[in-house]
């Protein structure tokens, strides 16, 4: 499980892009992170990979923290490299968009990350990745090259990339937001797959009917807090915060 | 020998190549700014066969040295009559060099502009010249500006080249006074830290383009 | 005559391969230096590139032409234009690499470090491949612009195309046909590198890669 204590960042120019965020993310729970542009999801969710550094507070998994050691004397220091990119190889992210490697084939971009990084044979990780990726409806898409994939199958592979590390969360930012509208259904329904097979997920996204549907709990962010956890049928159809009642209401 | 001494010995050298090699720049970047000007009228209003020429013409003087140019006019405008001073000549390839690449600079600019205004301006009867006059031009020219800049930069430099036909420009002065006094490198290192100096106010000024083009209001907000 | 500016252009074309073969691994290293993180290499490449690109060619290749034997390094011309080749090139093709890094876009960088490879795999499978394509373009523009900044050597008297042509002229007065013919060469060849270069990208930019050349 994931635990999040009293998050804080700042960005360099000042502005508070988190202020305090606690979050705890049990085993197999999925968890959709909602609100405005500039509420804070997208860092909150790149705070957990550490692709964004954060002031205060402080990210476990599975009890170990995460990213910055204590040392004596109370200060705090950054991780070895070395040690962030193990860890970094138990979650899973996939992007927005230019997720994939364009000089590499589908296989081989789902290929990369076990072999590389954790130097498993290359005849098990090209079964693996073939099994991935037919998992993923483009078992038959293999040798192709990212641009000869539509949006919605780029974003299968990279679903399916970020699976091949067989991560214990997945990360998942805004997946759908650059898609053609006919070509969202395809990644969603990747995703329910994996929602029935318990795994661990972060979700920051637009698609409201989608986080009611697989989300187990809902956050909704305004100003770098979260102002509303609940059920989704609770933050959906029983909103209290104002401003997230206003939110829903823009987005239909 | 003192600080003092060496300044008022060489200083006026160095001063006067600086000198000339500034203006003999300035000179050549509007002569080339105004040719690559008309390129680009050739290229918008001549058609297809046009459009072509220039192509060929900007082909040729991205594939050939410049240097080659300077010598050709040099050397070959005596043999048809014209006895024009080095300097004209050296200025003349420039020009032509350069010119081609403004040309294109141009033509980038006018790709980026909306064409909408081309085609209304003609609508509301204006002449092909008044269009480009004063539709297009100011505002590619505006638009160029960062990239007119850089290349001014490039012609700046180009400037030494006109040492091979002798001009008196900074360069040359320099090769003059290595020989005078037999100091060998020295000169050409002052040479160097004029050159940089000019091409950082340049420099300068290309960034203050690229601030003040990007502060204009779109233009069709306009 | 002709065999003369041939055998010239011949020296340009070695001339050209000599400062960008040596420009491109002295280019590699400066853009790696740019990416530094101790400030003072950063500084140092920025100040390179500054002045090595703000000198005009042939004030460098005086500087060197002059400057080694007063190091007592009496080399001779060729030796002094090969590097004022490299020196100069590898300014120009540090920034090409630079740029190309530069123009990764940040969910590739970012995919590489979520998936927590070793550095090393990371530069030889993700930017190296990736940043060598966006450079494709401006690195074919700085090897046509080498092949003709060789022409400057020939005031420094480094035998090439340019130096056959101003010696043939000196004997014959055939102005027109000889440099008119020593431009097409160097034409031809600047057209074939270019060409060769379009070749590549055709080649290594399958489409997802922005930028093809004017």
């Amino acid at each position: 499980m994931i635990d999040i204590r009293s998050l804080q960042k700042r960005f360099a120019n000042g502005t508070e892009v988190l202020r305090g965020i606690d979050l705890a993310i049990g085993d197999g729970e999925i968890v959709a992170l909602i609100g405005r542009s500039g509420s804070g999801k997208t860092t909150l969710l790149r705070c957990i990979n550490f692709l964004e550094e954060y002031d205060q507070g402080e990210i476990r998994l599975d009890g170990t923290a995460l990213w910055y050691r204590d040392e004596p004397g109370g200060r705090r220091v950054r991780m070895r490299e070395r040690e962030i990119r193990m860890l970094r190889q138990q979650m899973g992210i996939v992007f927005q968009q230019f997720n994939l490697f364009p000089h590499m084939t589908a296989l081989e971009n789902v290929c990369l990350g076990p072999l590389e990084a954790k130097a498993r044979p290359p005849a098990e990780v090209r079964d693996l990745a073939q099994a991935l990726l037919s998992r993923v409806g483009l078992g038959h898409r293999t040798s192709s090259y990212p641009y000869q994939l539509s949006g919605g199958e780029q974003q299968r592979v990279a679903i399916a990339r970020a699976l091949a590390m067989r991560p214990k969360v997945l990360l998942l930012d805004e997946i759908t937001s650059a898609l053609d509208p006919e070509l969202v259904g395809e990644v969603l329904e990747v995703i329910r797959g994996l929602v029935a097979e318990r795994m661990m997920m972060v979700i920051v996204t637009h698609e409201l009917s989608f986080a009611r549907e697989v989300a187990h709990r809902v956050a909704y962010l305004s100003q770098g807090r979260i102002v509303e956890l609940g059920a989704p049928i609770e933050i959906f159809d029983r909103p209290r915060d104002p401003t997230l009642k206003d939110f829903l209401r823009r987005i239909r | 020998m003192s600080w003092w001494r060496w300044f008022s010995v060489y200083g006026p050298t160095y001063l006067d190549g600086l000198a000339a090699t500034g203006v003999i720049a300035a000179a050549a970047a509007v002569c080339a700014v105004i040719w690559g000007a008309l390129l680009l009228l050739v290229r918008l209003e001549l058609g297809r066969a046009g459009a072509r020429a220039v192509d060929a013409y900007v082909q040729v003087f991205r594939n050939t040295p410049v240097l080659l140019w300077i010598y050709l006019i040099y050397f070959a405008f005596p043999l048809v009559g014209l006895t024009w001073p080095a300097v004209v000549c050296g200025g003349l390839a420039l020009m032509l060099q350069n010119g081609a690449y403004i040309s294109e600079i141009f033509r980038g600019s006018v790709k980026a502009i909306d064409l909408v205004q081309f085609d209304a301006a003609r609508s509301i009867g204006l002449s092909s010249w008044a269009t480009f006059r004063k539709v297009v031009l100011p505002q590619v020219l505006v638009h160029s500006l960062p990239a007119l800049g850089n290349q001014i930069i490039l012609l700046l430099k180009d400037t030494s080249l006109l040492s091979a036909i002798s001009v008196a420009e900074l360069t040359m002065n320099a090769k003059l006074l290595t020989e005078q006094t037999g100091a060998a490198y020295e000169a050409f290192v002052i040479v160097a830290v004029l050159y940089l100096f000019l091409v950082a106010i340049l420099e300068l000024g290309v960034k203050w383009a690229r601030h003040a083009v990007s502060w204009r209001p779109p233009h069709h907000a306009l | 005559m002709l065999t003369l500016l041939l055998k010239g252009a011949l020296a340009t074309l070695i001339l050209a391969i000599v400062g960008i073969g040596g420009g491109t691994v002295l280019g590699v290293g400066l853009a790696g230096l740019s990416f530094g993180r101790a400030w003072p290499l950063r500084f140092l490449y920025r100040l390179y590139v500054f002045v090595t690109r703000g000198t005009p060619v042939l004030v460098l290749a005086l500087l060197v032409f002059y400057g080694l034997p007063a190091m007592n390094f009496a080399l001779g011309p060729y030796v002094a234009g090969c590097i004022v080749l490299v020196i100069y090139g590898s300014a120009f093709f540090a920034e090409v690499f630079r740029g190309g890094v530069l123009a990764i876009p940040a969910a590739q960088m970012e995919s590489g470090r979520s998936l927590g490879l070793p550095p090393g795999a990371f530069f030889r499978k993700i930017i190296a491949p990736i940043a060598f394509r966006y450079a494709l373009p401006p690195y074919v523009n700085v090897c046509v612009m080498m092949v003709k900044a060789s022409s400057v050597l020939s005031i420094i008297s480094v035998w090439e195309l340019t130096l056959a042509a101003r010696e043939i002229i000196e004997r014959t007065l055939q102005v027109f046909t000889v440099l008119g013919t020593a431009a097409l060469l160097y034409f031809l060849i600047c057209f074939a590198v270019d060409r060769l270069g379009r070749r590549a990208e055709r080649h290594l930019m399958r489409r997802g890669f922005v930028g093809e050349r004017a």
